[in-house]
């Protein structure tokens, strides 16, 4: 009998639950409709922004700073830059780097931060402590900070936002996932799976991975959104990417010290970030009514 | 385990993580391409110049000397000095302070004294249009960057209101009143984020309360029902919000640093950037060290708080 066990087949078992759950709390919820609107109306312009931007972003080809104008010849909906380059391509182009960058970098400290919290929620003992004592190091340094020594070494790169911000997450996932895990050790299928044989790697995987879940997805969005917050700081501050790359927050960065004259160059990609974190935030707090997590709840 | 024996418990591990990070941040900052030494003298120094001042700085001692040396400087209190003014660390970060910490302060003050009576309005009347009005207003302040609040700031009243400048700070020492409205703004960027978590906290947290039994019973018992919310709700309500609040404290860093920067305010922030920009690196892992000892500190004296008014927390508890 041992050998016949499929631990495929609970995991498949409860991600199809978890995932009626979330098509339930999707569909009823306005919060939900709109976050998930306008996150997939962001995400397509920035995966589609070769076809569908107007200019070549980095064309420095047009009047210097003219206001948004939707008709005419020159017509720029957003406006132009203090280079004369087009805002509304800049800014598709720069939704690519700030999704991808938060969304990489939550995925990166949710991979590192699950697998920590499963290892010593599942091991206890001295294990339990090692590392529960390391995500209490990645937890004390200051991300900015983070991101500025990453800067310090390596130079300005798309990379060492994302590390940094990944870094500044570990501790999240690490510990919602091991305190999940505490309680899920203890249920009696997974007494009964050790009985049958099945190793620690599929129980952990297969078994109680699944059941830790909702509480997970709900804070990898609550962190989507505080990471686009945070790149854009990184971008403005100038510690992030490179200062031609035109991402949200760099866009509005350069459009600071030039608000009286041109106040669309720093006001529209601010407006931009600000509809895009409110959609995924009310979207996270409409899953966490859903799945009626507790954790997270500090956004 | 008891009151004692956990807090010297937690107290050790907080020293060990400030330990370990120190030593990360030893060897990251020996990890940065470049000779401090040529950085000090310029590029057109040369060689016996460079390789004296290698002997100054101690970089010609071997690896475990210089930790050794940097450790025991580090417990004495001493961060090293300014590759450029040649200024102590500690001190050039202490002169730094006064606007990032008057920042704060303000900031969170502002942010307590709108978001939980708005937080606390939303759970009394939950559903209602006060409950909708406070929570779209509370997720949006926190869906913006401090730093883009501060713009929009100058433009829609530094701008128009003249009293109210867009740019500098004044100290404390110079009079309240040019202090206060020189921070007003960067403490309202900073704070606007900071009440709407503490708005929801508030909400969530005195939702909880309501439906708790003791207030059934005090309900029950004919008290009326804002004596009932003032004497049992409010106290239990604001518990954790008053500990998230703290630890929320810490993360207030990054949108200060930016927020200094829009309002061109030479605090923390400003020190820290300029520093990256010149390589200064002993005030780079000064900041670093400093901000994560009052991070894991402050977390920890949250910690001990909680549980003394709490004491139904365990001690060593699993979270």
């Amino acid at each position: 009998m041992a050998t016949d066990h499929r631990p495929q087949d609970g995991w498949l078992h409860t991600s199809i639950g978890r995932l009626a759950q979330l098509k339930q709390a999707v569909s009823g919820d306005p919060k939900a409709i709109f976050g998930l609107g306008v996150v997939t109306v962001f995400l397509l312009a920035a995966i589609l922004a070769p076809e569908l931007a107007p200019h070549d972003p980095m064309a420095q080809e047009f009047g210097i700073m003219d206001p948004p104008r939707i008709v005419g010849i020159d017509a720029h909906p957003l406006g132009t830059d203090s280079y004369g380059r087009d805002l509304l391509s800049r800014i598709m182009f720069g939704a690519r780097i700030s999704l991808g960058v938060s969304l990489g970098a939550v995925s990166l400290g949710a991979l590192v931060g699950v697998s920590l919290g499963l290892l010593a929620g599942y091991s206890g003992g001295w294990i339990d402590d090692l590392l529960m004592r390391f995500v209490d190091v990645t937890w004390a340094f200051p991300w900015l900070l983070v991101a500025i020594m990453l800067v310090a070494i390596f130079g300005q790169s798309v990379w060492n936002v994302v590390f940094a911000i990944a870094f500044a997450y570990i501790d999240d996932f690490a510990r919602i996932t091991r305190s999940e895990v505490l309680s899920i050790r203890e249920e009696e299928y997974i007494a009964a799976a050790k009985n049958i044989g099945v190793s620690d790697r599929d129980i952990m995987l297969n078994e109680v991975l699944p059941n830790a879940v909702a509480p997970l997805i709900v804070q990898f969005t609550v962190l989507v959104a505080r990471a686009m917050l945070a790149e854009s700081t990184l971008s403005f501050l100038g510690v992030g990417v490179k200062p031609t790359t035109p991402t949200w927050g760099a866009l509005l960065g350069q459009g600071r010290g030039l608000i009286e004259q041109a106040w669309w160059i720093s006001i529209i990609p601010g407006i931009l970030i600000v509809i895009t974190v409110l959609g995924i935030n009310l979207f996270g707090d409409s899953l966490r009514d859903a799945f009626d997590v507790q954790q997270g709840e500090s956004v | 385990m008891g009151v004692a024996e956990y807090t010297i418990k937690r107290t050790i591990q907080a020293v060990a993580v400030v330990y370990v990070v120190a030593t990360v941040v030893f060897i990251a900052i020996r990890s940065v391409p470049g000779d401090p030494a040529r950085l000090i003298l310029g590029g057109d120094a040369d060689a016996d110049a460079i390789a004296a001042m290698r002997r100054e700085l101690g970089l010609d001692q071997p690896m475990y000397v210089q930790y050794f040396r940097w450790m025991s400087d580090l417990l004495r209190g001493d961060l090293g000095e300014s590759i450029y003014t040649g200024e102590p660390v500690i001190g050039r970060i202490v002169g730094a302070a006064e606007p990032s910490v008057s920042i704060a302060v303000v900031g969170i003050c502002i942010a307590m004294a709108v978001a939980i009576p708005a937080g606390i309005l939303s759970a009394t009347r939950q559903n209602g249009w006060e409950d909708y009005v406070a929570t779209l207003v509370s997720f949006l302040s926190i869906s913006m960057p401090a730093f883009w609040i501060g713009i929009v700031l100058i433009l829609v009243v530094a701008t128009r209101v003249d009293a109210i400048p867009s740019y500098g700070y004044t100290p404390i020492s110079e009079g309240i009143r040019p202090w206060l409205l020189n921070i007003l703004l960067p403490s309202l960027a900073v704070g606007l984020p900071y009440a709407g978590i503490i708005s929801r906290m508030t909400r969530s947290s005195m939702l909880d309360v309501l439906s708790q039994d003791y207030m059934q019973t005090a309900r029950a018992k004919g008290i009326p029902p804002r004596a009932a919310l003032l004497k049992h709700g409010l106290q239990n309500a604001l518990m954790p919000v008053v500990t998230v609040a703290g630890i929320l404290f810490a993360l207030l860093l990054g949108g200060i640093v930016a927020v200094e920067i829009v309002f061109g305010i030479q605090g923390f922030g400003r020190l820290l950037i300029r520093s990256i920009e010149r390589q200064d690196f002993p005030i780079v892992q000064g900041s670093v060290i400093i901000v994560s000892i009052i991070f894991v500190f402050m977390n920890l004296v949250v910690d001990l708080l909680y549980m003394s008014i709490n004491p139904k927390v365990r001690y060593g508890g699993e979270s």
